[in-house]
């Protein structure tokens, strides 16, 4: 279970990124955290990982407080990240070094497996292409068995087919490992196909606009679909508009939109 | 029945075709072997030795036609006359023996102590605001004006020879490795952090291969220093080495023999880089590089 409580950063300088972000996720959920440029969806995550250090409110992960990268996260960055002197294989099992050789080659070979790249092991990251290197590193990711992974616009820099066959994996993923998933995406079909529940923030600070949850199961088609993604669509909207610096309120919104569709 | 004799010109047609075959089979074989790796390898000496091999060739007709005395600076010819003397007279491996291994002594201890230094002030802030301006002072300061001092701490033999090499060599290694480990990609440094890394592991697993390429470069700019620094080193009173052949051609007024020394430490100071770039290429050969191709 991981559960944000009033979480803030402030960076030197008093650029306030977040305020009072308050979130329980349940296991298993996807969660989809949508706004506009510059609303603390990145700073988000990099306090949920531990990457940085919020000045307001914690970050639990079964009842523990994340202070520094945790065993139980991970995080898929926006760009790939791979160490470009290592094979496939090595990045994948980068975090591994504390178990056997056998133990990681094991779980490369399936984290491989789980991500169709079972057959480029022994390749550099140079001679891959931007969507099989986006895959190795969630498969370096997923390796660590993570109960909450992370992830930040992973597909924003792909093109269009290769970003809806890596929804589909991440699906596949999630439907194998049930992990809670956070995913700040710009995309609202993204957020609307693959999340069980979307946040919408609003900018300076960044701060929950909405709340909107999606009850219909996967592989969302229809006139559902398209309520819902009208809905997120209307709520960015206000997000959008909201985005002068003089917003600069601390509190949570006053109101929270829930909405729930039939399944 | 043959084709031949049933049909001459047909004969002579398949000679002809088999005459065409084999001189096609010819080419064909050159051209592999022009794009082959050793082809490709002897392409670029050729390519690469054009350029000195075109002005020796010129400046020796220039002396032969009598345009140029060839009296201060002395053409190809005379120049290997002298090498082959050196050689004969058994002194030259013994120069070039003294040199190399100086320079290979001074290299090892400035290329060491580089990058200690630069992995300590690079990874650590508190060193790099504390030491780091009081080496770049030092670094400024020009190689002969350690001769003086040098010659009165470790006396005029070998320790202070090596000594002035290894400060030659220390500053480039140690600006690279410094400069290289204060600009690694935060990004990749994350990817480390995310899986819990830090201290000892973070530096074997993310910063030291990240900063290789550089290091690399900085020990080339280094030898390359270390080569410089060894004439300053051989004038402080040796008695063999390349410099002292330098010192004692210009003290007898021998510029063919100085032009030997120089030829030497040209080649032999191109071949210790080459070395060092054939012997560290596989370290760095994950780097996606950009490559205009052909040679």
């Amino acid at each position: 279970m991981l559960a944000l409580t009033g979480l803030g950063k402030t960076y030197t300088g008093g650029v306030q990124a977040l305020s009072g972000f308050t979130l329980d996720a349940r296991p298993g959920e996807i969660v989809a955290v949508i706004g506009g440029s510059g609303c603390g969806k990145s700073t988000l995550l990099r306090l949920i990982s531990g990457l940085d250090t919020p000045t307001a409110g914690n970050v639990n992960i079964n009842g523990e407080t994340v202070k520094q990268p945790h065993p139980l996260i991970n995080l898929i960055f926006q760009e790939p990240r791979l160490l470009p002197w290592l094979s496939v294989r090595d990045n994948v099992g980068f975090g591994l070094a504390h178990l056997s050789r056998a133990e990681q080659a094991s779980r490369i070979h399936e984290a491989l497996c789980r991500v169709n790249l079972e057959a480029y092991g022994d390749r550099l990251p140079k001679a891959l292409s931007g969507g099989q290197a986006q895959r190795v590193a969630i498969a370096r990711a997923l390796v660590t068995r993570p109960e909450v992974l992370l992830l930040d616009e992973p597909f924003s820099a792909l093109d269009a087919l290769t970003r809806e066959t890596l929804q589909q994996h991440l699906l596949d993923i999630w439907s194998e490992t049930r992990a809670t998933m956070i995913l700040v995406t710009h995309d609202i079909d993204e957020a609307v196909s693959l999340a069980h529940r979307v946040i919408v923030m609003k900018p300076w600070p960044g701060r929950i606009l909405d709340e909107i949850v999606i009850a219909q199961p996967h592989q969302r088609a229809g006139s559902d679909f398209d309520r819902v993604g009208a809905q997120v669509r209307s709520a960015l909207d206000r997000s959008l508009s909201a985005s002068a610096p003089a917003a600069h309120s601390k509190t949570r919104p006053q109101h929270s939109l829930v909405l729930e569709t039939s399944p | 029945m043959t084709i031949g004799a049933a049909e001459p010109g047909l004969a002579v047609g398949v000679d002809d075709g088999r005459a065409e075959t084999l001189a096609m089979s010819r080419r064909s074989s050159r051209l592999t072997f022009l794009t082959g790796r050793w082809g490709h390898a002897f392409v670029r000496f050729a390519v690469a030795i054009a350029l000195p091999a075109g002005a020796f060739l010129l400046w020796e007709l220039a002396v032969d036609s009598g345009l140029a005395s060839g009296r201060l600076v002395p053409p190809p010819s005379r120049i290997l006359v002298t090498l082959a003397d050196l050689w004969t007279a058994g002194q030259l491996a013994d120069h070039i023996a003294s040199t190399c291994l100086r320079v290979l002594l001074g290299f090892l201890a400035g290329a060491a102590a580089g990058a200690l230094a630069g992995s300590l002030t690079g990874y650590f802030r508190f060193l790099h605001a504390s030491v780091d301006p009081t080496l770049q002072a030092l670094r400024a300061i020009p190689s002969i004006a350690w001769v003086p001092l040098f010659i009165l701490w470790f006396g005029i033999f070998e320790t202070s020879k090596v000594v002035l090499i290894a400060t030659g060599v220390f500053f480039p290694v140690y600006l690279g490795v410094s400069t290289a480990l204060l600009s690694v990609d935060r990004k990749i440094v994350e990817v480390g952090r995310i899986f819990r890394l830090s201290g000892f592991d973070l530096v074997r697993r993310i910063l030291f291969p990240a900063v290789l390429p550089a290091f690399i470069v900085s020990l080339r700019a280094g030898l390359g220093l270390g080569w410089m620094f060894v004439v300053a080193a051989e004038f402080m009173g040796a008695s063999e080495g390349l410099g002292y052949l330098l010192v004692d051609g210009q003290q007898l007024g021998k510029p063919d023999q100085i032009m030997a020394a120089i030829l030497i430490f040209a080649i032999i100071g191109k071949l210790s880089d080459a070395l060092l770039v054939r012997a560290t290429a596989p370290l760095v050969a994950w780097q996606d590089n950009f490559s205009r191709g052909g040679l």
